[in-house]
């Protein structure tokens, strides 16, 4: 816990140091490692890096907060969960192919034990074990890892540099691109639970322990998105316009595939699982519309689901840690003895079905005005489907909240005690705060996002952008 | 040679200093087992350890020699040296186990030691090979060494079999090898690499039908070493059955010498003949792998699993040769390197796992994690870093063998063939090195007793741990020294 909040206090320095009106890398720090090899160990950070490497701060903090709960083989958890963190933020940081899988991957196996050793999957219909659960996650990651290698090796071995800088000025042949771009594209979805491949992830969430559900779906699953925005959108702009319409179509699958699962599940974490799945579709589409405003939507939508789904899995988690239960059925009137946690729950689902005030609010309008203005009639369509799917969304999770918070009280669950000291309400209450905080002040990240996003996504007409920029956040064009 | 016989002497002498130094030393231990108590015959194995790793680290002072010794037969170069540390230290190493392993070796105890030994002047010997008649003694000192180690156990009915098993194919396989070298010995008239090499580059046209035939038997007696398809089906048997050390001897010392062989003769004496062996690489590189990595998901017996995981590795460096750039060349140099250190890892583990348990299902590691820590630790890790996992060793291997082949996919699109057959195969093999995981860190032992680690088995596992994440983080000293050694061939 204390060393994740040193590294919160070291991203918060940065992110009070970054300066806003550089769209370029800033805090470059960079040492030949290979040199045979043109590799280096490097690290730095834009306006993207800089946004969800504070989500990480946060999740990670409030993910070591809550652990207080793990009392069985204490230290090796938090080796693990430390081990987690640095892959995750090693990855948002480096500026080098080599680096960048290398912590990729790093993070992946600490995943499999966390959920294998601390982890508890309820029987349930879907007849698994966590074995089973932690298993199949690290397959389906692994997979999409090793597809990803085969593009990110195809990139080095035509430029000969595995530096990103100078891969974005070293461009790859157009028919090249068109089968490098689908390697990375699947091969980051699969972390990014791109439908069809998304089995894994609610599955895992339900069998992981708390702070491990909080930093995958918040954090760990963001890395996917973020392989596509970091390398894939820049190193491959032919590849991405070809394969554009396809992701587009995936993500309106996500978005109400798994919106029409989560409609069906009984169990809270299974709910917010594939809830999780049906908000990285809006990043997927955000990134499809290949435009300003919806990829930096997509990236605000991370950091803000993020923030969501961390928070919602440690209420989960704080509830389920003394009844022993998530099935939603089972629990009824649990906000009259647990109304802090019922509270934010309230606020966390208001947040997830894009409420305005709230971070998702704003993002999940970006990425709609982004696919808006994209213009063909296909991104139409799938803006109207992903506003559909808002509506799906709040329609499980306010039943869901219904049913267990509200309703009549039962008795089974008089013994509950309520978040009371600071200790256990501070990790909520400081997710929610980061939450509004975005969400009514949106200019504080956007701004970052915006200008690092500019650099590699062409506006698609001058119009185009002329149009979507007022209508986002009304904010003055950058002088600079 | 002839008017300074007595430099090249000197020279020669130089060049056989480890190979020496080993075989008197075996020699000494075998006359002390006449004077030491039975009783203190472990000390004996860990002296010898000692030794050896003193000869390991000896080896570092040594310089490479450019001039030809024995008369063009023997070499004495970076890539020679490279291969002698590496079986000196696979020798420390299981040396250690040895020791470790004597209480269940009913008799011949100093015999077993001194065989290991014999075994890996053989091994040193291979590094040096320059020649075919040179290649073919030094492989039967190894592969005769082995036959009696492998069935060492002799109550045993299994180690008999592996014996066995080891002796009819590993004879055989010779026999391929001696017609072969007879074949392209009628064709070209030299056995020495070099001079093959030569003369096979002024052919001009392809060669004749009776030295292709001749190379392709070569290349059976030494597909038999490494273990690769389709000659691989001993493998998993004999490591099952063989002493635990001799496996890992096995697995690490031999496998490295065939493919010190196998480089050697390929990119010494047949590079100008790379558009036959290339193709035929390819496919079996794909084959190897996959057969190793799906034959090892319903193994329940850890040894047999690291019999087929040990044919998967063989296929994922053979990827490294069929690539045949210098990229390739040196990513199997290094893997072979941190592959010994990983491998060398698990067998420790296992064999102090075994002293108390008495099995070798995988079953029996059952909650190892919390019956020692370390060995727990160390099995895992060893897992991950056979499963290619960062920041562990095998990662980077894996990482550069992808790389060189993915380099060489460039000019030739069936090398992406090769690349996602080997990618998908790192998925399926996860499966089965997390099933070990599993077992350590996730199911509960019926008999939860500590296991106790002697002193010289906790070294050796730290050393192998240490290597292994040191040389995961921070690659850059095995990489120059495997491209040293890789730059003798003098490929792009």
């Amino acid at each position: 816990m204390f060393a994740t909040g040193v590294s919160l206090l070291i991203t918060l320095v940065l992110f009070a140091n970054f300066n806003r009106h550089d769209s370029g890398y800033q805090f470059v720090w960079s040492t030949s490692w290979l040199p045979t090899y043109g590799c280096s160990l490097k690290f730095g950070v834009d306006g993207i890096s800089m946004t969800l490497l504070l989500l990480v701060g946060f999740v990670s903090f409030c993910g070591a907060f809550v652990s207080s709960e793990i009392h069985e083989r204490e230290k090796e958890y938090y080796i693990l969960f430390l081990a987690l963190t640095s892959g995750i933020s090693g990855t948002f940081c480096t500026l080098d192919l080599f680096f960048f899988y290398f912590f990729y991957e790093m993070a992946v196996i600490p995943m499999y034990l966390l959920i294998g050793v601390w982890g508890s999957l309820p029987p349930g219909k879907h007849g698994r074990t966590k074995e089973y659960a932690t298993m199949k996650l690290t397959l389906y990651l692994t997979a999409g890892a090793v597809l990803a290698l085969i593009g990110l090796l195809a990139i080095y071995s035509i430029s000969g540099t595995t530096d990103i800088e100078k891969l974005q000025h070293n461009w790859v042949a157009a028919n090249t691109q068109l089968w490098v771009f689908p390697c990375l594209l699947f091969g980051f979805g699969f972390l990014a639970s791109m439908w069809p491949f998304h089995t894994w992830s609610p599955l895992g969430y339900a069998a992981a322990p708390t702070a491990a559900s909080m930093m995958h779906a918040g954090v760990l699953k963001k890395l996917g998105a973020y392989g596509i925005i970091r390398l894939a959108l820049p190193l491959l702009p032919e590849g991405a316009r070809h394969w554009a319409n396809l992701l587009a179509v995936l993500a309106c699958f996500n978005i109400l595939y798994a919106g029409w699962v989560a409609l069906t599940q009984k169990d809270w974490k299974f709910v917010i699982g594939y809830s999780s799945v049906s908000h990285m579709g809006y990043i997927f589409l955000g990134i499809a519309a290949l435009n300003v405003v919806g990829v930096s939507g997509a990236v605000l939508l991370m950091f803000a689901h993020g923030i969501m789904a961390a928070l919602t899995f440690g209420l989960i988690g704080f509830f389920y840690h003394q009844t022993h239960n998530r099935f939603v059925p089972d629990l009824s009137g649990l906000a009259r003895k647990i109304p802090f946690i019922g509270v934010c729950m309230v606020m966390a689902v208001m947040a997830s079905s894009g409420l305005p005030g709230f971070a998702n609010f704003v993002s999940e309008l970006m990425v709609f005005l982004g696919a808006w203005h994209q213009g063909s009639t296909l991104f139409r369509i799938a803006t109207i489907c992903g506003v559909w799917g808002i509506v799906v969304t709040a329609t499980y999770l306010l039943r869901a909240v219904r049913t267990s918070f509200f309703g009549p009280f039962d008795e089974r669950w008089s013994m509950l005690k309520d978040a009371v000291t600071f200790k256990q309400k501070f990790p909520y209450a400081l997710l929610l705060v980061v939450l509004m905080t975005v969400g009514f002040y949106p200019r504080l990240l956007t701004d970052i996002i915006k200008q690092s996003v500019a650099t590699f996504v062409p506006a698609n007409s001058e119009t185009d952008v002329a149009v979507a920029e007022p209508a986002t956040s009304e904010l003055p064009k950058v002088q600079e | 040679m002839i008017g300074h016989g007595e430099a090249a002497g000197i020279m020669n002498l130089y060049a056989v200093q480890l190979e020496c130094l080993i075989a008197i030393w075996g020699i000494l231990i075998l006359l002390t087992d006449a004077f030491v108590p039975i009783q203190n015959k472990r000390t004996i194995g860990y002296m010898a350890a000692a030794f050896t790793a003193a000869a390991f680290f000896y080896s570092f002072f040594l310089v490479p020699v450019d001039e030809m010794l024995f008369h063009g037969m023997y070499r004495f170069d970076m890539f020679a040296l490279y291969f002698k540390r590496l079986f000196l230290l696979a020798l420390t190493m299981v040396l250690v186990m040895a020791a470790e392993f004597s209480p269940r070796i009913e008799s011949g105890m100093v015999e077993f030691y001194a065989l290991l030994m014999f075994c890996a002047v053989g091994m040193l010997l291979i590094a040096s090979v320059n020649d075919f008649i040179l290649l073919f003694v030094a492989l039967e000192l190894v592969t005769i060494t082995f036959y009696v180690l492998a069935s060492y156990l002799r109550r045993q009915i299994p180690s008999l079999e592996a014996g066995t098993k080891y002796l009819i194919l590993g004879a055989l396989s010779s026999g391929f090898t001696v017609y072969g070298i007879a074949y392209i010995f009628g064709t070209t008239g030299t056995t020495n690499f070099d001079k093959l090499s030569a003369h096979l580059s002024t052919l001009g046209s392809q060669p004749p039908l009776a030295f292709t035939f001749g190379m392709l038997l070569v290349l059976t007696g030494l597909g038999f070493k490494i273990a690769s398809v389709p000659f691989q089906i001993w493998a998993p048997d004999v490591y099952q059955g063989a002493p635990t050390p001799v496996t890992a001897f096995l697995a690490v010392g031999s496998k490295a010498a065939g493919f010190a062989l196998l480089l050697r003769v390929l990119f010494a004496g047949l590079l100008p003949v790379q558009y036959i062996w290339g193709p035929l690489l390819l496919v079996l590189a794909g084959a190897t792998i996959l057969y190793g990595n799906l034959g090892a998901i319903p193994q329940h017996n850890i040894k047999r699993l690291l019999g087929y995981s040990s044919i998967g590795h063989a296929g994922y460096m053979l990827m490294g040769i069929a690539a045949g750039n210098a990229l390739g060349l040196s990513a199997v140099l290094f893997y072979l390197g941190q592959y010994a250190f990983t491998n060398l890892c698990a067998f420790l583990a296992i064999i102090a796992v075994t002293a108390v348990t008495g099995s070798d299902e995988i079953a029996s590691f059952s909650g190892l994690g919390k019956r020692s820590p370390i060995l727990g630790l160390a099995l895992f890790l060893s897992m991950m870093s056979l499963a290619g996992v960062p920041p562990l060793s095998g990662f980077f291997g894996k990482f550069q063998l992808f790389a060189a082949v993915i380099r060489r996919a460039q000019t030739d699109w069936h090398y992406y063939v090769l690349a996602v057959i080997g990618a998908v195969a790192v998925v399926i093999s996860l499966y089965f090195y997390l099933g070990v995981g599993r077992a350590i860190y996730m199911q509960e032992a019926e008999d939860a007793s500590p296991i106790p680690v002697s002193r010289p088995m906790r070294l050796a596992l730290y050393v192998c741990m240490v290597a292994m994440i040191g040389l995961g983080i921070y690659q850059l000293p095995l990489v120059n020294a495997s491209i040293m050694a890789a730059k003798v061939f003098g490929l792009h």
